[in-house]
């Protein structure tokens, strides 16, 4: 019964470039033709959802269709659907007037067809597992090129040539690092390309792919899906501290921990057996959530809110699921009722919210704390001992000789002595009687410790409560409104869920999204790295693999891609290798007239896709091409200048204390992001602000970016440190610099005539030096 | 620094010389024809005026957004029986069940009568307290909606709910669906602008203005009452505007040889955009000079000094913004959360922020009427919420947040001048007739500009998003002319 999905190769992609309205499919398919009709025009009232299913009627299940006579296979003369859709009467005509929804002659006559053909259905495709891909024997392409090309051919299409060796260099390096290449770099490039080429480039990948660079660049990719800030959101958006969880991501992108493994630490690090302190860290995905910290609200109701989020961003994240609707009802669209809902929600309603202290890797802490025990013993035991002498000490206390004391040891002797704590008594003791002797070998490695152990960084983690919280219903997503009470489980509609005893936890459903059954996780994945490579996924509604959302515009090319991922045993690197080595990466991005008449909208992928650089790489261009660029990795956020009076829109005024030395010059990546008051410079490019998961970034095009990039006062820093560049090594390296290529003698003639400064701005917003070819 | 004139002149002489050089439609074609293609790329732009879904009564907004929740039960709501029964607790029937913000501390049951004296005023008869002269004079002009509705009672939630109709972060905000829907008839500002006065930024911040799943081509715009008004719209200090100008027109240059090499048509919208900030560069400080307004007007206002920060010069800029043909204008003036605390009390504090307010406000409408603005441009007046009639003590006397009644007011924009809408019971609780929920009031606003509030959708993660919700909403009827 798989069979008939594999052999889909007509599109989206195709429907909208190639068929033409009138030429209906010879045999109509289920998946590909109706049920696109279906979900737009008659689902929201006759679809999965029964509070608002009308006249009873569900059209989403053959067996329920047919037992109402909607559909009559072999005889749409005696099908209702027909006879509605057909007809000129008001109160008769589907979908109804009111709907603002209306067949045209082709969608009419696809579902005359298809009940003439027997009305079958197909599942979902996105709810099958990926399947096998055959490719004939002896075929040369690499796979993802055999696909491409051969959706080419079909529609009298060739792919394009591979782009030179400048903008391949200058592509491969922002994708895979975001940092453009260096004029040496390149030069060594362009050199090793005259012999083997296809040696040069693939050395090229595998230098990227095991720069740190990459997991920085990629690390941001995730990061927008975890929905990651440093405030807390809502009104008071106060700063938090889960950096951690950041350079984790960086960590295990470089060292390409298996996907499996990454979505298992990051959903239930802390239930492993022997949790280590990074499993722990990497529990952050799930913190990224805002906190309410505005006064009068019920704290409940924001923890419920919380749940919510998480339940909705796992369920968009992994799955593709737009889970999040079935929070107030049963999903419209999507076979997922309201108490499935409830029931990934069980899951996710067990944990303990704590902020965990984080040591340097060089800190022993489990040492370190019975250390300081031990000592803190041995200091009561001698402040007991030497009482006697603190009392004298104090009763010689002139007024005079008090006023000349430490204002903190001052108030400590306004306390009376029986209610003086031990940290109090030891601050007197250490001022008072002078640090000597054996007090003072003890004080000081007692401090020396509690400096490690108790200051420093910390990140928030989740932590799984040992009684599980009781989890209900809440009719219409409102938690004062409690219903059924249910258990954790997942959606019937996906691969059956095993426990492994017990209540079932998160580490429970982390294995069941990693699991070879689950058909959505692999696609979701391989299409949103696809996506960040042309600008598009193969189904373009990156964060909807459910009946609403687009179907593949290439469905062989995603099995393959999809199945590959897990044969690869989730190796992410091994993906990018695979996709950025294809001639479909590699072509040129040059529009020509025939695909500007044929496929303008680059569906069909007959050229590569011409980008505007997100928002963190015009930065660090920029700050590369200008040499200012510091490559530190990780570590607290920094603070870049950023224009004055931003910091005060919200209804707190923050300080932005602008970091000095190489922190000013940190990748975008490191910048602090307030959810409410996020860095102008980067919200103006379209970076997200944390406060929900973000799977594809809009590219704008707007006038405040052009007067960030020509006024903002960091990018004219940037200017003036490329001015220095081009007044030393000359406007040819300048030009390199920003774009990679070399310039033609006009543009050269043009730039002459400016003073270096303005050259080095007009290089600087060039749209060139924002894009990536 | 150099004088902005100078940039103007420059300008102008761009576009009386040297257009034909830019990137004029020909020009571009015959380009691009060397290249083999057969037209140019279109040049969109994505704030170009749009049609709307029918026609459209009214073309702007100014959102007048008290931020905080002004107290309706002691500004427009007169209530005798809250009056009389000052001091007894309200009856169980109204708040059984009920939950308000502060649950656990401050909240009180008792009903607090207002101390303000009220009157009747203009042709409606409608009631205005004595806090308010300047908008009983104009009452006639004006629409009152008591039974306003929302459904969440903290701030930033429900400020969000006011302007994105959901308290969800991320969700476009009304502004950014009239620009999405309608585009702007202005050409060198954005389309929509927000302007800020009080103390501090309204809780929320930017996400209040957000575009969320629209693209930020739609985001509102702060405009800031000091150093630039836009965010890096002045040139660097050592760059004279000749070296802007050369910029630009050198950026241009060299994109056109791009757009030639790679067919890129998103290259000309970038060009366009170079264009559109060069000239906000001089259009956005020329709107905020308002030194040419003449006495009157800013007497009008209430404006003493010219370069003041002040609601009423938010006002007064409001009247420039619509009238050079910006869409989607909201003023927010913060610190109206009058719970009786040390700075937010009902005996001293609201009248000091009903004094910055009143004559601003009927000085805009008023204003807008004499240059025949009113109707083409709908005003609106509230907050996220209302407050309580119950009262709150904390230092001094004030209401809790209350959403189930609360006092709006429209004018302009084919809304009827001269009425009283809705009805509250004797305590001004909750309606008794004609509530007006936000999603209601939402749907009637974008209903005037020509937009089906259910046809102005975007899809995301397979949902048609709308501003009004999924549970339906309706065009209030009844407080349209």
């Amino acid at each position: 019964m798989l069979k008939p999905l594999l052999t889909i190769v007509c599109l989206a992609a195709m429907s909208r470039v190639a068929a033409e309205p009138s030429g209906l499919p010879e045999r109509i398919e289920f998946n590909r033709d109706v049920r696109p009709i279906l979900a737009d025009n008659c689902f929201h009232c006759h679809g999965n959802d029964p509070k608002h299913r009308e006249a009873k009627l569900r059209l989403d299940v053959r067996e329920e269709a047919l037992k109402s006579e909607a559909f009559v296979p072999g005889m749409p003369g005696e099908s209702q659907i027909i006879h509605r859709i057909q007809t000129t009467d008001a109160d008769e005509r589907m979908p109804p007037p009111d709907s603002h929804k209306q067949l045209n002659e082709r969608q009419k006559a696809i579902l005359q067809r298809w009940i003439e053909q027997g009305a079958e259905y197909q599942p979902h495709w996105a709810f099958v597992p990926p399947v096998p891909q055959a490719i004939p024997a002896g075929t040369e392409l690499p796979p993802i090129d055999f696909f491409i090309q051969s959706t080419l051919r079909e529609n009298g299409l060739t792919p394009s040539p591979v782009a030179d060796p400048a903008t391949l260099i200058r592509r491969v390096s922002l994708d895979l690092t975001g940092l453009p290449p260096s004029p040496a770099e390149v030069d060594a490039f362009l050199q090793e390309s005259t012999g083997n080429a296809e040696a040069a480039y693939r050395a090229l990948v595998e230098r990227l792919l095991s720069s740190p660079h990459y997991g920085e660049r990629w690390g941001r990719w995730w990061l927008d899906q975890a929905r990651y800030a440093d405030s807390n959101g809502y009104s008071i958006d106060a700063p938090r501290q889960i950096w951690k969880f950041r350079d984790w991501v960086i960590d295990a992108l470089n060292a390409d921990m298996p996907f499996d493994q990454f979505t298992i630490e990051q959903l239930a690090g802390d239930l492993l057996p022997n949790a280590t302190v990074s499993q722990k860290i990497a529990t952050g995905f799930h913190r990224n959530t805002q906190i309410n910290e505005e006064g009068g609200i019920d704290r409940e109701q924001f923890r419920i809110d919380s749940i919510f989020d998480r339940v909705a961003t796992t369920g968009t994240v992994w799955l593709g699921l737009s889970v999040g609707c079935a929070q107030c009802h049963d999903h419209k669209f999507d076979p997922i009722e309201q108490q499935e809902f409830y029931r990934l929600f069980a899951f996710l309603n067990n944990q303990e919210e704590p902020t965990m202290k984080v040591y340097d890797s060089s800190v022993d802490a489990t040492a370190l704390t019975a250390e300081f025990k031990e000592i803190e013993g041995k200091l009561k035991t001698y402040l007991n001992d030497h009482a006697g002498e603190l009392r004298q000490w104090e009763s010689g206390l002139t007024p005079e000789i008090r006023k000349g004391l430490s204002p903190a040891v001052q108030k400590i002797l306004e306390e009376p002595e029986a209610k003086r704590s031990f940290a109090q008594n030891l601050g007197l003791f250490a001022s008072g009687l002078g640090p000597v002797g054996l007090f003072r070998e003890l004080n000081d490695r007692y401090q020396e410790i509690n400096a490690v152990l108790n200051n420093g960084t910390t990140t928030l983690v989740l932590q799984e409560l040992p009684k599980p919280r009781r989890t209900n219903v809440l009719i219409k997503g409102d938690f004062t409104r409690p219903a059924d009470e249910v258990t954790p489980g997942t959606p019937a509609v996906l691969h059956p869920f095993h426990a492994s005893g017990g209540q079932p936890t998160r580490l429970d459903l982390a294995r069941w999204i990693m699991s070879p059954e689950n058909p959505l996780t692999a696609r979701v994945i391989v299409n949103r790295m696809w996506q960040q490579y042309f600008g598009r996924g193969l189904v373009e509604t990156e964060n909807d693999f459910g009946m609403q959302g687009t179907a593949p515009s290439h469905p062989p090319l995603l099995e393959w891609l999809a199945r590959t991922f897990m044969e690869e045993k989730w190796s992410l690197k091994e993906m990018h290798r695979i996709i950025v080595t294809s001639h479909t990466y590699r072509q040129s991005s040059a529009d020509t007239p025939l695909l500007r008449e044929k496929d303008p909208n680059n569906y069909l992928l007959a050229r590569q896709q011409r980008l505007r650089l997100d928002a963190e790489v015009v930065r660090d261009v920029a700050l590369t091409a200008s040499g200012l660029l510091s490559p530190k990795l990780g570590g607290p956020p920094v603070y870049p200048p950023i224009p004055e009076g931003v910091m005060n829109r919200g209804q707190t005024k923050r300080v932005w204390t602008v970091s000095s030395g190489e922190d000013k010059y940190r990748r975008a990546l490191y910048t602090f992001v307030y959810r409410g008051s996020p860095p102008p410079s980067l919200s103006v490019f379209d970076a997200p602000d944390g406060f929900a998961a973000c799977t594809r970034r809009l590219r704008s095009n707007t006038p405040l970016q052009a007067l960030t990039m020509m006024n903002d006062s960091g990018f004219f820093e940037f200017a003036t440190a490329l001015e220095q560049i081009i007044k030393q090594d000359g406007l040819e390296t300048a030009f390199r610099r920003c774009t990679t290529r070399l310039p033609k003698p006009d543009e050269l003639t043009l730039l002459a005539k400016l003073t270096p400064l303005n050259a080095a701005r007009v290089l600087l917003n060039l749209d060139e030096t924002i894009s990536r070819d | 620094m150099h004088s902005e004139s100078s940039l103007r002149d420059l300008t102008r002489r761009h576009f009386f010389s040297r257009c034909s050089m830019g990137i004029g439609s020909l020009a571009l074609a015959s380009l691009m024809n060397e290249r083999g293609f057969a037209a140019a790329p279109s040049m969109t732009n994505p704030l170009a005026p749009k049609q709307p879904h029918f026609p459209a009564k009214a073309k702007n907004v100014i959102f007048l957004f008290m931020a905080g929740g002004p107290s309706q039960l002691d500004m427009f709501e007169h209530k005798p029986q809250l009056t009389q029964r000052n001091g007894q607790p309200i009856p169980e029937s109204y708040i059984s069940g009920k939950r308000f913000a502060f649950m656990d501390s401050s909240h009180r049951i008792d009903l607090l009568g207002s101390r303000r004296t009220f009157q009747q005023h203009g042709q409606s008869g409608a009631w205005v307290s004595d806090l308010l002269p300047h908008t009983a004079d104009i009452i006639d002009d004006i629409s009152i909606v008591t039974t306003c509705r929302t459904e969440l009672f903290n701030h930033a939630p429900a400020k969000l709910f006011m302007n994105a109709g959901s308290g969800v972060f991320g969700r476009p905000s009304m502004g950014s669906w009239v620009t999405y829907g309608l585009g702007s008839e202005c050409e060198d500002l954005p389309g929509f602008v927000v302007l800020q006065s009080g103390p501090r930024g309204p809780r929320g911040g930017g996400a209040l203005w957000s575009s969320g799943i629209l693209p930020t081509t739609y985001q509102g715009v702060p405009l800031r009452n000091q150093g630039d008004p836009i965010v890096n719209l002045s040139t660097p200090k050592s760059i004279s505007p000749a070296e802007q100008r050369e910029l630009v027109d050198t950026v241009r240059e060299m994109n056109l040889k791009r757009l030639v090499e790679t067919g890129d048509s998103e290259i000309v919208t970038r060009i366009n955009a170079y264009e559109m900030a060069y000239r906000m560069q001089t259009s956005a400080p020329d709107l905020m000079d308002t030194s040419g307004e003449s006495q009157a007007t800013l007497a009008m206002y209430g404006i003493k000094d010219a370069k003041e920060t002040s609601f009423a010069r938010n006002c007064l800029l409001a009247r420039r913004l619509v009238e050079r043909g910006v869409r989607f204008v909201q003023l927010y003036d913060t610190n109206w959360d009058h719970h009786g605390g040390p700075t937010e009390n009902l005996e001293k504090h609201l009248p000091l922020k009903c004094r910055d307010i009143d004559q601003p406000c009927a000085a805009l409408v008023r204003d807008l009427k004499q240059r025949g603005l009113l109707d083409d441009t709908i005003v609106v007046w509230g907050g996220e919420f209302g407050r309580t009639p119950m009262g709150e003590v904390r230092e001094s006397t004030g209401r809790n947040h209350h959403i189930d009644a609360f006092t709006m007011w429209f004018a302009g924009g084919g809304f009827k001048a001269g009425l009283v809408y809705g009805q509250t019971d004797e305590f001004g609780f909750g309606a008794i007739e004609n509530p007006a929920h936000v999603h209601d009031i939402h749907a009637t606003i974008l209903h005037q500009l020509g937009l089906d509030h259910e046809r102005l959708t975007v899809r995301s993660q397979g949902l048609d998003y709308r501003l009004t919700g999924v549970e339906g909403a309706k065009v209030i009827r009844g407080i349209l002319a």
